[in-house]
């Protein structure tokens, strides 16, 4: 397949996680919704059992309204629509961690507005480090299994988990060397180069490892498009095919991003040695520089400046999901810090019911015509 | 037009609760100056860290949730939660958090000033935002932040793994500030601090159950005011001694036939949520006028922290309102709706609180279904006055009264 072909397939899974979740649960498989920011995907994985990311879509809202205030994001709405609406039936159950307020209200009202499909809390500690909150992340994902155990009937095994662990750190690696070649490929668009992130969240780590690194393999055999203006990306999504479609209509190529959805996903890898539950612990201790992970030393702003002066960006757009809080407290620090370094900042607030993008468009062109 | 002759206020009697509780809010604000100008280190703390810890080391504090409650009231809420937004804090954010991140920028605030922390003491019991609003204000006055993690349990019971986990932490949170203050942590003094806090509480808990009597002996809306102290203070003896007098008093109202609402008690109701500080007056009036009194609120329970031991204190602070799930929230609700004979739920729809409000419309409806009242609710803030519509108010506490009236066989509207 040519490198066309290869984005074409990442695009077909992204823009269809329902067809591909019916695809698994057609060959017999057991589906397990995984909610943002972090869940720990490996132990659903040791358990045969596929995880499927569960960030929401961009949809008209009705019956979560019963449940949610307008002021909580579109991300946790649209889950929660979703699953009213049947768009999860045949899932075993979700696992949503409490990493943030609206996060714990998903939880609370899901039990009630989706009864079919079990809520599997995942607490994690914020004080994350040392001996005190690794042994509480650690609880939290015993909990986890028990409750995977007793929604699928699927059983845990430590030794199926350190596969796991592996299968995990290959596709971090994986995604990582992607992200470094879409710095120097500006001829993948930013909605293609969305797919990419996106798609993981709906296949198997194995699988999806095996598409990058056939996509990667093909890469290497191009020549890089012409140049574009690099900038960077922040936020939590930033996956609407219509923002997106901006970026590219002012080439705006996206050199390196600090989205949720995305890069934030694959900075850490866990330890391969030792106990994998204990691995696993320290592996989320040793996650940082994101908006829902206590971050005293609020490193995250300086790691945005230097990740994007490393990668020659000429600015930063923050795309800002509205009703975020944990975003909102750090666009301060992070305009800030920019503005220190010499990077211009545009803010873009977007959200799932988003339908006209005109002034997203007007304030890019304009940061465009700045950074030009 | 004839000019309007205010009546002279009566002075408050000394001896009276009210009296006591408005003085030791006050002094802890003074208390907190004083200290800093003697050079002792001051920490600013969130609502629900475990008030044992200062309190046995001596250290003064301030509470930025109730100097922003204080400015909200006082009329300033609306200039200070701009002065962040023009540096960049989205108007979405905590109306609290937004007032206490310009204080911490202008360092003053003639609706209250406060004394600036050496230390900040947050507790995340409450909520994440908590959390993002201390590590900010960490960042912009550079000074230590001790994050007490106590996450939102989802389950019925406090686990041992949180047991643990909070408890680990707290020892750690008490290493630190001594290092930071250079003050001790004594078991003795900790047995004192813990006695009176439940003797507070215990008499805390005592006096809003007087509102099981009818008609109630006070006014749910100075339970409002009265809680400055369950959450600053509990840990004083003279905050034990000024409940045990607020107890006293609702007791001999009780006896007497007199009450703090001083008009007839047609309907009794409880109010969900935090007050509408910029709106006191306003939503307070609302129901006074149509005979409405607020009889409870979840702040009833909130601070009712009687434990005996250390494990006890622990657990009591992982059952805070804000980190218990729907099941136990509403569990707790309907009792409080049980025991004081309520007929109908206010609910406000609070734009500040994420937490608070994101299940509430759910757990609201289970309320009302478990209690047969009827439950209405209203879009309002904490701090910012520019989220609540008086027109809007009014017209859903009119609903909720001819639904109470219609239940009551329509006599009394």
């Amino acid at each position: 397949m040519n490198t066309r072909e290869l984005l074409s397939r990442f695009h077909a899974v992204a823009s269809d996680p329902r067809g591909q979740m019916k695809k698994y649960l057609e060959a017999g498989e057991r589906v397990v919704l995984t909610a943002p920011v972090y869940t720990p995907e490996e132990l659903v994985h040791a358990m045969g059992l596929v995880p499927m990311g569960a960030w929401g879509a961009d949809m008209p809202l009705e019956g979560a309204k019963e449940y949610f205030p307008a002021f909580i994001c579109s991300v946790m709405q649209s889950i929660l629509e979703l699953g009213m609406k049947g768009v999860y039936d045949g899932a075993s159950a979700i696992v949503i961690p409490s990493l943030c307020d609206s996060l714990k209200c998903l939880g609370q009202n899901w039990k009630y507005a989706v009864p079919a499909i079990p809520f599997i809390p995942m607490t994690y500690p914020q004080n994350r480090w040392g001996r005190v909150g690794t042994g509480f992340t650690r609880a939290g994902y015993e909990r986890v299994i028990a409750d995977l155990e007793r929604a699928t009937g699927a059983k845990f095994d430590p030794a199926g988990l350190a596969e796991s662990i592996k299968v995990y750190n290959a596709h971090n690696a994986a995604m990582r060397r992607l992200d470094e070649a879409l710095a120097v490929h500006a001829e993948i668009g930013a909605a293609q180069r969305s797919d990419l992130f996106k798609s993981a969240f709906f296949m198997k780590k194995e699988e999806h490892t095996a598409w990058v690194e056939e996509l990667l393999a093909a890469l290497e055999g191009e020549e890089p498009g012409a140049p574009k203006i690099k900038v960077m990306t922040t936020g939590i999504l930033c996956d609407s095919p219509a923002l997106l479609d901006i970026f590219d209509d002012l080439g705006l190529h996206i050199a390196a991003d600090d989205v949720a959805a995305q890069s934030r996903q694959y900075r850490t890898d866990c330890a391969e040695t030792g106990d994998p539950l204990d691995a696993l612990a320290e592996k989320f201790a040793a996650m940082g520089c994101c908006s829902v992970l206590y971050d005293p030393d609020k490193k995250r702003p300086r790691t945005v400046v230097e990740q994007a002066k490393a990668r020659g960006a000429k600015g930063v757009v923050v795309a800002l999901t509205k009703f975020c809080d944990p975003e909102e407290f750090d666009v301060p620090f992070i305009k800030r810090e920019c503005q220190a370094a010499g990077l211009p900042v545009a803010l873009v607030e977007i959200d799932r019911q988003m339908v006209n993008f005109e002034q997203a468009r007007t304030l890019l062109e304009t940061f465009r015509d700045v950074l030009e | 037009m004839a000019e309007e002759i205010k009546k002279p206020r009566t002075p408050p009697d000394p001896s009276s609760a009210k009296y006591k509780l408005s003085k030791i809010a006050a002094d802890a604000y003074k208390d907190a100056v004083a200290a800093k100008a003697r050079g002792e280190k001051v920490a600013w703390v969130s609502s629900n860290f475990p008030v044992e810890i200062p309190e046995t080391m001596g250290i003064a504090t301030v509470y930025p949730e109730n100097q922003a409650a204080g400015i909200a009231a006082r009329g300033a809420g609306a200039r200070m939660c701009e002065e962040a937004e023009t540096d960049g804090y989205s108007n979405d954010i905590c109306a609290y958090a937004r007032i206490s991140l310009a204080y911490a920028k202008l360092k003053s605030c003639p609706e209250q000033d406060v004394a600036m922390p050496d230390v900040l003491l947050c507790c995340s019991n409450i909520c994440s935002c908590m959390i993002k609003w201390y590590e900010n204000l960490s960042r912009e006055l550079n000074v230590p932040l001790i994050m007490l993690d106590i996450p939102f349990n989802p389950d019925d019971e406090v686990s041992e793994a949180q047991a643990a986990y909070v408890k680990g932490q707290f020892l750690e949170a008490v290493r630190r500030l001594e290092e930071i203050t250079g003050k001790k942590w004594s078991d003795e003094r900790f047995q004192e601090v813990m006695s009176n806090s439940c003797r507070t509480s215990r008499a805390w808990l005592a006096a809003t159950a007087m509102a099981r009597y009818t008609p109630s002996p006070f006014n749910g809306f100075d339970l409002l005011n009265h809680m400055a102290v369950m959450v600053t203070a509990r840990g004083k003896p003279e905050a034990a001694e000024a409940m045990e007098t607020l107890l006293k008093e609702y007791q001999e109202n009780v006896e007497t036939g007199k009450s703090t609402f001083r008009t007839e008690e047609k309907y009794r109701i409880m109010f969900e949520g935090i007050a509408c500080w910029p709106w006191l007056r306003v939503t307070s009036a609302g129901l006074k006028s149509r005979g409405v009194n607020m009889v409870t609120t979840i702040y009833a329970d909130a601070f009712g922290f009687d434990y005996d031991s250390f494990d006890g204190m622990i657990r009591a602070y992982c059952k805070v309102p804000n980190a218990i799930n729907l099941e136990t929230a509403r569990d707790k609700r309907v009792k409080l709706c049980r025991d004081n004979g309520v007929e109908g739920l206010l609910v406000h729809t609070n734009r500040s609180c994420k937490l608070w409000s994101g299940f509430m419309p759910e757990m609201s409806r289970q309320i009302g279904a478990a209690c047969h009242i009827p439950v209405v609710s209203f879009d309002g803030d904490q701090a910012d006055p520019r989220n609540f519509s008086e027109a809007q108010y009014d017209t859903r506490v009119q609903g909720l009264t001819e639904i109470m009236d219609s239940r009551k066989g329509g006599e009394s509207v």
